[in-house]
């Protein structure tokens, strides 16, 4: 700590405050906090008071009537969504959530207990919004908004990846993702949103993807990934893009086209589809599965899902293929329907290799892959060898939006079974409904906050830590992009000899092509364990 | 200092060693908000606490290590977990590596008398310099993990899409070209040797 002389040195005492929270006042931290939104980004789709501000400033660059917006916002919502009005009424504060949130559990701040979290609210709600609050107080745990409060509020709402595990214990059913939803789009009346969020989100009004990938980009890095496939496995694939009377259009997230190791699950995707000779097709326009619009205002997470609906409606295809991706299945589970539905003009998804229907895509007309797949793999229409995964001890992560989001657990543990001898589930308490978050969902990815992000993604390493030593597993599988891109930092700071693959890729490794090569790499182009091609010694 | 004097403080630190461990363990939750420590010390499943169950797992073997020194791997590994995840939590690198000193506190606060009664101050002193000799070593490790976490937000940098808009990423196209140029330099081509 520079700022102490020798004095105050020997002065120290390292022991916190027993102070009650609402009077530790909120100290902003390099390594916690996200980049603040740059203002161009927000102007691109229309949103409030764009301006350039610090976190780390005193004066946050707000509008005069700040207070007056934040408080209409909160009055408007709590009158449109009856269950934050419910959520802000009925907790006990029985505390059975305070411990299930992974920032608290790794980090033992307080303040990110989930009851706690949504008391940073709720006290302003009490203080601002009832009478008792008004009248009382503390007293009633009511406060009144201020600029220190607002910016409490800000910080903790981007230390909350939305995973809803804590929802899960509550025996009121009540969802603090949910308040940090209303928190954050409150946050976004003042134009203080983080970049990471709202650059994707400007990204993908403008090119349809998170990314910024322009159509020939998206296009060359998916010819890219046919290079590989053409040099590892010996079978040339020849994608097709934009294809009109296609039945079926794939939609995936943008880091599979483009992040390590994400680009090897599209692999996987593209061997498959190949393989089955399906009539399918890309979309360069609806190329970005993930919706960071959702973690920025429904209004938005509705503007940027309207495109894949837009776009099937073009093409004429007749359902959806939806890639591995978290959020972009809660968005299409919970929310796609009524935001942009009913999409009549679209079938009820049929699998035409082996016509199964899917009776549970009725209404979204959307098939998620592992669904897909382990339907072909159930009705044997799939020839795998896999032994070509031996090298590998496999567990899998379950994302919190496809297991907790949409209760889907069985077809990618099936899938993992079925071109996998070596699986190995992590312990009970960490695994399906209660899966812990890989602590940087919810657009909390960005690089600047890498010591939250160890923070958040230890409860999930440590319990992938047990099954390495256990029983030697060095592979973590998964069906989510942000879990991909993020992950491996984690294991790479907690468990460094885990690496993580998408459940596509290890299809793919597995996966007998008709003319294929005698497989001696794996998709990633790495030498498989006794088949010939052994690793040329390291040092270039 | 005669030999006798340590060889019997340890003797006497052996025996007291579970309240120590215990003290000890109290001293790292008092790093933490009272609520917290509340939640250290009482969730006893591994997986629903992981940072309560890593001080409990380090702490008793940290010790041993000190009072007799038998694997020098299981003692690294030990320090090596409590450190880890100090390293990222809100700590100064101070406050992140003052539980050591805090291990000299509970010693005496467990047998500080009974040193004085049998005249072992001496001793004391000696096999505090042991736990310094080890926090030199925590000094290390804390670096080391620090030093990881840049190499992790680096790698990150070199992932995102922002930073070589219109292409692929570029640790992709790094470990790629690594690729070929080992295959290349596998083939013995003269112009990369
Ligand atoms: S939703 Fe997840 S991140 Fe947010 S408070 Fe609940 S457990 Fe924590
Ligand atoms: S479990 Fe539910 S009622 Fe209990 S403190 Fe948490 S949110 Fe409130």
């Amino acid at each position: 700590m520079k700022d102490l002389t020798p004095q105050e040195m020997l002065r120290i005492d390292l022991h916190p405050p027993k102070t009650p929270w609402m009077d530790i006042p909120v100290k902003i931290k390099p390594g916690v906090y996200c980049y603040p939104a740059k203002p161009e980004k927000l102007e691109v789709v229309g949103m409030p008071h764009p301006h350039k501000w610090s976190p780390l400033d005193d004066d946050w660059g707000l509008p005069e009537d700040w207070k007056e917006i934040v408080l209409n916002g909160m009055r408007e919502r709590l009158e449109k969504y009856r269950s934050f009005k419910i959520f802000m009424d009925i907790c006990v504060r029985c505390g059975a959530c305070a411990d299930k949130c992974h920032f608290f559990l790794g980090s033992g701040d307080p303040k990110n207990m989930p009851v706690v979290r949504a008391e940073l609210i709720r006290s302003v709600y009490r203080g601002e919004f009832t009478r008792a609050g008004r009248i009382l107080g503390r007293l009633a745990g009511g406060r009144k908004l201020t600029e220190d409060v607002l910016k409490e509020i800000w910080y903790y709402m981007f230390q909350c990846t939305e995973c809803r595990r804590c929802s899960l214990f509550c025996p009121y059913g009540i969802d603090t993702a949910e308040v940090t939803i209303i928190g954050r789009e409150l946050i976004n009346l003042l134009g203080l949103n983080i970049n990471w969020i709202q650059e994707p989100v400007a990204n993908c009004y403008e090119t349809g993807n998170h990314l910024g990938l322009l159509p020939h980009t998206f296009k060359q890095n998916i010819e890219f990934m046919c290079m590989d496939i053409e040099e590892f496995v010996g079978i040339k694939i020849d994608p097709p893009f934009n294809r009109k009377g296609a039945e079926i259009l794939f939609v995936t997230p943008s880091g599979d086209i483009f992040a390590d190791p994400g680009i090897y699950t599209l692999s996987g995707y593209l061997m498959l589809f190949e393989h089955l000779g399906l009539d399918y097709t890309w979309s360069t326009y609806a190329c970005e599965g993930g919706n960071f619009g959702f973690f920025t205002s429904m209004e938005m997470a509705q503007r940027l899902n309207a495109k894949i609906y837009h776009e099937a409606k073009r093409l004429g295809v007749k359902w959806i293929l939806g890639g591995e991706c978290g959020h972009m299945w809660r968005v299409v589970h919970q929310y796609m329907a009524t935001f942009n539905g009913p999409a009549d003009f679209l079938e009820e998804p049929v699998s035409p290799i082996t016509g199964t229907k899917f009776e549970n895509a009725k209404s979204t007309k959307m098939v998620h892959i592992s669904e897909f797949t382990a339907d072909l793999i159930k009705h044997n229409k799939l020839k795998l060898d896999k032994s070509r995964n031996d090298h590998l001890k496999v567990t899998f992560h379950d994302s919190c939006n496809p297991s907790r989001g949409m209760g889907m657990f069985e077809e990618p543990r099936y899938i993992i079974k079925n071109v996998c001898n070596n699986f190995y589930e992590m312990p009970e308490n960490t695994i399906r409904e209660q899966t812990f978050c890989c602590g940087s969902g919810a657009g909390l990815n960005a690089g600047e906050n890498m010591e939250i992000r160890l923070r958040g993604g230890l409860p999930r390493a440590n319990a992938v830590k047990y099954v390495h030593e256990r029983f030697g597993v060095n592979m973590l599988a998964c069906v989510c992009a942000i879990d991909r891109a993020v992950l491996p930092a984690s294991m790479s700071y907690w468990v460094p000899e885990v690496k993580v693959a998408g459940v596509s890729e290890l299809v793919g490794n597995a996966l007998i092509m008709e003319g294929e090569n005698e497989r001696s790499v794996d998709l990633r182009g790495e030498p498989i364990p006794g088949r010939g091609e052994e690793e040329v010694s390291e040092d270039v | 200092m005669a030999r006798g004097g340590i060889d019997q403080l340890i003797g006497i630190l052996t025996e007291q060693k579970g309240s120590i461990v215990e003290k000890w363990i109290q001293k790292i939750h008092e790093t933490y908000p009272p609520e917290t420590a509340n939640f250290f010390r009482k969730e006893r499943n591994k997986f629903a606490n992981p940072v309560g169950s890593t001080i409990q797992e380090a702490a008793g073997p940290i010790i041993e290590e000190l009072l007799e020194p038998r694997d020098s791997e299981v003692f690294y590994k030990h320090l090596d977990s409590l450190i880890r995840v100090r390293a990222v939590q809100d700590f100064t690198a101070y406050a992140a590596l003052s539980i050591f000193f805090a291990l000299k506190g509970a010693i005496r606060d467990i047998v500080g008398k009974q040193v004085r009664r049998e005249g072992l101050e001496w001793a004391l002193l000696e096999f505090e310099s042991r736990v310094d000799r080890m926090t030199l070593l925590a000094f290390d490790i804390f670096m080391q993990c620090r030093e990881k976490v840049w190499e992790i937000k680096r790698d990150d940098l070199l992932k995102r899409p922002f930073v070589l808009s219109g292409g692929m990423c570029a640790s992709y196209m790094v470990r790629r070209g690594q690729k070929h140029l080992k295959k290349a330099k596998g083939s013995n081509n003269p112009s990369l040797n």
